[in-house]
């Protein structure tokens, strides 16, 4: 049974063990018009596109963490339209595991009473499966970055996800060409990445359809119960890839992008429109990157994407300018 | 429309307000849905970057200084406050003077999380501190795991002011600053719920226009003694038959922030209709402060500003405007689909079908003009009143 879910700090571990398919819900290629007549044109087009398919596909529930105000105010939204619904509190801002800890608790008690079991030995399974497909992931991305299956691994079986990226890692061949660096949330369109390549660019991401869905600092510690397996959980996803959804101390997220950058040709924010979290960081990452004399490009989308030949344009201008 | 006199005090306490700001030795720039109390009780100035937003919205300046921060890449899709703010930052001044300078900020996201991130800008520019008082979003029910993850942020805030101020929290101060907030609060809801009178003495505007002291000077005498006054002049109106319109034959009710640049507009547009906006959920959304207990007062503020209208769902705030509705007596809602507050905006639409009386939708923004269509939305009140 698929439960979906809609942001990369979802403890998709928990879904998984209790006997779910934890599957990201993403825009489709279909227009948005459904989804219109419960939520205004102002919302980004991931949430419209994904109110869509939440519409109209089947699904068991839908799992959201506090990321931004439209993701908060669509549980409500899914709720209304007789969908079950969890809202897991993540943090805004990062530090207080104790608070997340028992916010996992009471997810668990919620998984349960959806028709799922939650055992210590099915979470630790769970996320030894997940460690080798973020691991695997890694792998792959170190060679070439392949944005088709980091889009279809978030909506497929775990077990199945690992054989694929294990096939795909036998395929890949390392990309050598000068790196651009893309930062945004989803893009959920294989196609989009390809213009990058197409010319001439080798891609680092800064992405949730990318590097933020496996990117983790694993705590050193091994879990001896279900306590401490959902503190393990809790710390795995306080160290993961930064989200501008969160707050962290020091300017965190600014200081892990601009490191990000440093090998990097060129940046581009790939940012969906209405996207505020992203907006608000945007020109003062811009100018930290130039500081630093980065090329830096913003690429506005909306999906379900138009017209891919305005944004080859822009792409290929800026691989002249490089040269 | 007759205007409440006290609009004339308004204006001059709150030129009080931001000239004592520059001379205040500690200010902080803080949200409006943040516990103010506690910066009162440590002598710590509190500057409202949304007030400041709602005046320059008033004074139909907000493309122009959102126009000074979208030249330096902020888009024009960001909230209009923030916009309107950060270009003032840039521009170097405002209609008063520019905001003074912060010691540190405090963003509570108990309204929403775009104010974390407009501070996390504004603290990259003046290079001071920042708290973020972290708030979940209290969908359903409050627990006690949420309660205690604020109080902790409580006691920790107080430490980082008493690191910045150098000096330490004094309880009984903050017992006494509670007390004035809580009596503030308390007059203030008494004055909008004057409005229940048939006809009304007040219309929503009279709320908007005199709603600074609530948000700027909840926790001071000021405040206090502002919302006497202004129940003074009300219960006279109520004693005399003086009513806020004409002729009042429809009763309404605002949903969401006003359109700042468009009050008098509005106001004209519904009195020549012959109906009166008698309350909104706007300025109500200040009156539940007044359930802070002075005996725990740490864990009472935990608990008031985490259920604040905003940070609730919208099975919640349907019950809510339920309420007002029968409590005030409407024949129907106005809602504000504002593109600048999504939080407040988003669930509009499923709020509407779950509302006792029938409602209308217009689309606008609360200080950004370029987004105010005024032919259509005047056909769509148009046609919401005939049918009413």
């Amino acid at each position: 049974m698929k439960v979906g879910y809609f942001c990369t700090f979802t403890p998709k571990e928990l879904i998984h063990s209790a006997g779910f398919l934890p599957f990201r819900v993403f825009a489709t290629r279909k227009p948005i018009s459904l989804a219109s007549a419960y939520i205004q044109s102002y919302a980004c087009s991931q949430a419209r596109g994904a109110l869509e398919v939440a519409m109209s596909d089947e699904f068991h529930g839908f799992v959201f963490t506090r990321s931004c105000d439209t993701l908060m105010r669509l549980t409500d939204i899914l709720e209304f339209l007789g969908k079950r619904v969890y809202n897991i509190e993540f943090p805004t801002k990062i530090g207080n595991v104790d608070y997340y800890v028992q916010e996992l608790r009471d997810f668990c008690k919620a998984l349960e009473s959806w028709g799922g079991e939650i055992s210590f030995e099915r979470v630790m399974e769970s996320l030894e499966l997940y460690r080798e497909l973020e691991e695997k992931l890694t792998k792959l991305f170190e060679i070439c970055a392949d944005y088709e299956t980091a889009i279809k691994v978030q909506q497929t079986e775990v077990r199945d996800a690992i054989k694929l990226v294990e096939k795909k890692i036998a395929e890949a061949k390392k990309e050598n060409a000068p790196k651009i660096l893309l930062t945004g949330s989803v893009c959920p369109y294989p196609e989009i990445y390809e213009i990058f390549r197409n010319a001439g660019f080798a891609i680092k991401d800064d992405l949730c359809t990318g590097r933020r869905f496996f990117e983790f600092r694993r705590p050193n510690f091994e879990p001896h119960d279900l306590n401490s397996a959902l503190r393990f959980l809790a710390e795995k996803y306080f160290a993961k890839a930064p989200c501008p959804t969160k707050h962290y101390s020091n300017d965190y997220r600014f200081e892990y992008l601009l490191k990000l950058a440093e090998d990097c040709a060129a940046v581009v924010f790939l940012l969906v429109k209405f996207c505020e979290p992203h907006f608000f960081d945007f020109p003062q990452l811009k100018e930290k990157l130039e500081e630093m004399g980065k090329k830096v490009a913003l690429i506005e989308l909306e999906f379900p994407v138009a017209s891919t030949e305005q944004i080859r344009t822009r792409v290929e201008a800026l691989r002249e300018v490089i040269e | 429309m007759r205007r409440l006199k006290i609009a004339e005090k308004m204006r001059n306490l709150m030129a009080g307000y931001y000239m004592l700001g520059h001379n205040a030795k500690v200010r902080a720039w803080v949200t409006s849905g943040a516990p103010v109390e506690i910066l009162y009780a440590m002598d710590v100035y509190p500057v409202y970057p949304e007030n400041h937003g709602a005046l320059i919205g008033a004074a139909k300046l907000g493309s122009h200084y959102s126009d000074f921060a979208e030249k330096r890449g902020f888009s024009r899709d960001l909230c209009s406050y923030a916009r309107c703010d950060i270009g003032c930052v840039f521009a170097g001044t405002s209609p008063v003077g520019g905001l003074p300078r912060p010691s540190f900020l405090f963003a509570c996201n108990n309204i929403c999380n775009t104010v974390v991130k407009w501070y996390e800008v504004l603290s990259r520019i003046f290079k001071v501190p920042l708290f973020v008082l972290d708030m979940p979003f209290i969908r359903k029910e409050l627990k006690d795991s949420h309660l205690r993850y604020v109080e902790d942020q409580l006691l920790d805030f107080i430490k980082f002011v008493e690191k910045i101020t150098g000096t330490q929290m004094d309880d009984s101060k903050l017992k006494e600053v509670g007390t004035k907030s809580v009596e503030a609060v308390k007059l203030y809801g008494e004055c909008l719920r004057m409005a229940k009178n048939k006809p009304s003495p007040m219309t929503c505007f009279d709320a908007f226009i005199n709603m600074a002291p609530i948000v700027c000077l909840r926790g001071t005498d000021y405040a206090v003694s502002f919302y006497k006054d202004m129940k003074e002049e009300l219960e006279d109106r109520v004693k005399n038959g003086i009513s806020a319109i004409e002729n009042e034959k429809f009763r309404l009710l605002w949903d969401n922030i006003p359109v700042w640049y468009r009050l008098r507009w509005f106001s004209e547009f519904f009195e020549s209709k012959n109906a009166c906006l008698v309350a909104d959920t706007y300025t109500n959304a200040w009156t539940g402060f007044s359930e802070i207990r002075s005996s725990d007062l740490i864990s009472s503020l935990a608990e008031v500003y985490t259920v604040s209208y905003l940070n609730i769902g919208i099975e919640r705030m349907a019950e809510i405007i339920n309420w007002l509705i029968e409590f005030y007596e409407v024949d129907g809602v106005v809602m504000h689909s504002n593109r600048s507050c999504k939080p407040y905006s988003f669930g509009q639409y499923e709020i509407q079908k779950k509302l006792s009386v029938p409602s209308v939708i217009i689309e606008a923004d609360m200080v950004d003009e370029r987004a105010f269509s005024e032919a259509q939305i005047a056909t769509r009140l148009e046609a919401f009143l005939e049918m009413l």
